[in-house]
């Protein structure tokens, strides 16, 4: 077990530069998510730290050592790829046994390896059988069993579930979580899904275009999001935002209206980004007029898209099976649920009631 | 034309060709194995197994056999060694890949004639490329194609410049479908280079492996026209496979029917062989 830490990071392709200065402390045992879209250099950062991909600048350390030119092997470290990699070939035994083997293990002790991952992951009946034999949720799991097997420092995953059908990867996560939990060994986790993010992570790392966004714990990043892009990122439904300006002690946009309420005195005429999440108006409170357009029925909320002064909003509600398009409902936002940005940076401008 | 027709009407034609062109000609050859016959306007007779009887009792059958396989092994195991290292060079990437995969598939396209002929000026002993570049390091002149191995490995030689750049194509097909993620994983486990080729390349790539042996093989065994260009089988039918026997004994000597028989024996040893060989690698993987 060790800790890790990445020191001013840098990936190059020639002149195009995939990850910027890319800096992070992770904790002996802690759960970390690299989350961002599809082509943030989640998988590249992940790479290098697992040794498959050159590192153009800065380190990393993998407990107190210094691994930034070592190759995979020497780093001790597992990963799971998201189209598994097994060997196709070899048994699951064998492919779970193989790195064992070539790191010349006494026999017994790699029987003994392979044989308890086996039974935290339920494979005992599988190690006679090939790849092909598998279904990708038992295939995900051999991933994870040869992972387990060498005992890594950390457990480095690329994205291991999107290859599963939905049912199957919320079994997977809570399989995953569990294994953390029992085995405690650092893992870091890439994923472009949000709710895989916020349901698994110690903490998450936001990646937009290379550059880290904000690095916080789950609930941390929800409720205080450093910057637009991290706002609208995190949370489903998304954000509501918009841009407008300070005008008294209400946000304006166009027409719209929305008291600040305790939040620090804004110069007046201040350009910002407002948002709010869909799940935290108040509904039947408030000058605020919201009109129904489109109803979607989750169960227990309810999710209704329309406008209020004429912009599109989304807000979600407890249920209500009575709404129609066309109707009028009135809504607040309360004190702590309002969220700031400077217009041209995008960054949070902090509340008082921090 | 339904669409069921449509498949009739190409299976069908398929059939005919087939048919026309490869079962009657075998059965017609086979057929004649059993007469004597000294010229193709003769009238044919019934001889029953007696050419069977004087080929097989014949030294020369035996020596073609041994020479043609030794000849066959030799030439393949070259072209693969050589075929599967050169893929993996242009499977790597460099500057001018493009190009150089272009270039090296050229042997494989020139008509053999060229080839023969081209190698033949290159050993020649008077203006030969070959001969003043061995004469310029000092070394003794090699007599190309007067000694029994010499000229066996000038044929070798010859066959696995033509058609290595098969086995290099077949392989860095198969090489570019190995997922990278599967070498990542093998490198993550601890695998060097040499490693990776045994338990990733060579077991993914074997069906493909397989295939290319089999069909090289048959090429091989069967080979005439190259060892026709450059020896004629010579020197003393050293270098003589059944193949270039069997086209000496029924054109060269007048005896139809012995080499009808020694084509057959040659067509029944060879489907014995594959037979071995799929016992061997059966062709569907796991
Ligand atoms: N070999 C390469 N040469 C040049 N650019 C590359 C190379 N590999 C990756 N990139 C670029 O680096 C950036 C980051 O890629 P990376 O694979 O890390 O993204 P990602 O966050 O994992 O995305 P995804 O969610 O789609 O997997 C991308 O813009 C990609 O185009
Ligand atoms: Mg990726």
């Amino acid at each position: 077990m060790a800790e890790i830490e990445l020191r001013s990071v840098v990936k190059k392709y020639g002149a195009l530069t995939v990850v910027h200065d890319f800096n992070l402390k992770i904790e002996d045992g802690e759960f970390v998510v690299f989350l961002g879209p599809s082509g943030c250099g989640k998988s590249t950062t992940l790479r290098m730290i697992a040794g498959l991909e050159d590192i153009s600048g800065g380190t990393v350390r993998i407990g107190n050592r210094d691994v930034t030119h070592l190759e995979p092997k020497d780093r001790n470290i597992a990963m799971v790829f998201q189209n598994y990699a097994l060997y196709p070939h070899k048994t699951i035994y064998e492919n779970m046994a193989f790195g064992l083997r070539l790191a010349k293990l006494p026999k017994q002790e790699i029987e003994k390896r392979v044989a308890e991952a086996a039974k935290m992951l339920d494979l005992q009946e599988l190690l006679g059988r090939k790849p092909k034999q598998l279904s990708g949720g038992q295939m995900q799991r051999v991933a994870l069993g040869r992972a387990l097997v060498r005992n890594p420092d950390v457990f480095l995953l690329d994205e291991p579930l999107s290859n599963l059908d939905a049912k199957l990867r919320v079994r997977m996560r809570e399989e995953i979580a569990a294994l953390h939990q029992r085995i405690g060994t650092s893992m870091i986790y890439v994923t472009h899904d949000q709710v895989e993010a916020m349901t698994m992570a110690d903490r998450i790392v936001i990646m937009k275009g290379g550059v880290v966004q904000q690095v916080g714990a789950p609930l941390r990043v929800y409720d205080k999001p450093a910057n637009v892009f991290v706002a609208s990122f995190i949370g489903s439904p998304e954000m509501n935002l918009f841009e407008g300006r300070v005008g008294g002690s209400d946000a304006v946009v166009q027409e719209m209206r929305i008291p600040l309420g305790r939040n620090p005195r804004l110069t007046d005429g201040v350009e910002i980004t407002v948002g709010f999440r869909p799940e935290h108006v108040q509904v039947g409170e408030g000058d605020l007029k919201f009109t129904v357009n489109l109803v979607e029925q989750l169960g227990v909320q309810t999710l209704c898209s329309g406008t209020c002064n004429g912009l599109f909003m989304r807000i979600m509600i407890e249920r209500r099976d009575d709404l129609k398009k066309g109707d009028v409902l009135s809504f607040a936002i309360p004190e702590g649920k309002l969220h700031l940005f400077d217009k041209s940076t995008g960054s949070r401008i902090d509340q008082a009631d921090k | 034309m339904s669409g069921k027709s449509t498949i009739y009407a190409f299976l069908g034609v398929g059939l005919l060709t087939t048919l026309l062109f490869v079962v009657m000609p075998v059965i017609f050859s086979i057929s004649l194995s059993f007469y004597r016959m000294e010229s193709f306007v003769g009238v044919p007779e019934w001889v029953g197994l007696q050419n069977y009887v004087s080929v097989l009792s014949d030294f020369e059958f035996w020596r073609a056999l041994a020479s043609g396989t030794i000849y066959a092994v030799l030439s393949i195991v070259l072209q693969l060694v050589l075929g599967i290292g050169l893929a993996l060079i242009l499977n790597q990437s460099f500057v001018g890949r493009g190009l150089v995969r272009g270039v090296s598939i050229l042997p494989y396209l020139l008509p053999t004639v060229i080839v023969v002929l081209t190698f033949k000026w290159m050993v020649d002993g008077s203006v030969g490329i070959i001969t003043e570049l061995l004469d310029s390091f000092g070394l003794p002149d090699v007599r190309w194609f007067e000694t029994p191995s010499a000229a066996m490995m000038s044929n070798v030689l010859v066959s696995v410049w033509m058609w290595t750049p098969f086995v290099t194509t077949c392989f860095l097909a198969g090489l570019q479908t190995v997922p990278d993620s599967l070498y990542e994983a093998a490198r993550v486990d601890g695998t060097n280079a040499w490693q990776r080729f045994i338990h990733v390349t060579l077991p993914m790539l074997k069906p493909i492996l397989t295939v290319v042996i089999l069909l090289r093989g048959i090429w091989m065994f069967n080979k005439f026209d190259v060892i026709w260009l450059m020896t004629k089988g010579g020197p003393l039918g050293s270098t003589e496979n059944l193949a270039v026997m069997s086209y000496r004994r029924a054109f060269a000597q007048f005896d139809v029917g012995g080499g009808a028989a020694v084509a057959t024996l040659s067509f029944l040893i060879l489907s014995f062989a594959i037979f071995l060989y799929f016992r061997a690698f059966p062709l569907e993987t796991d």
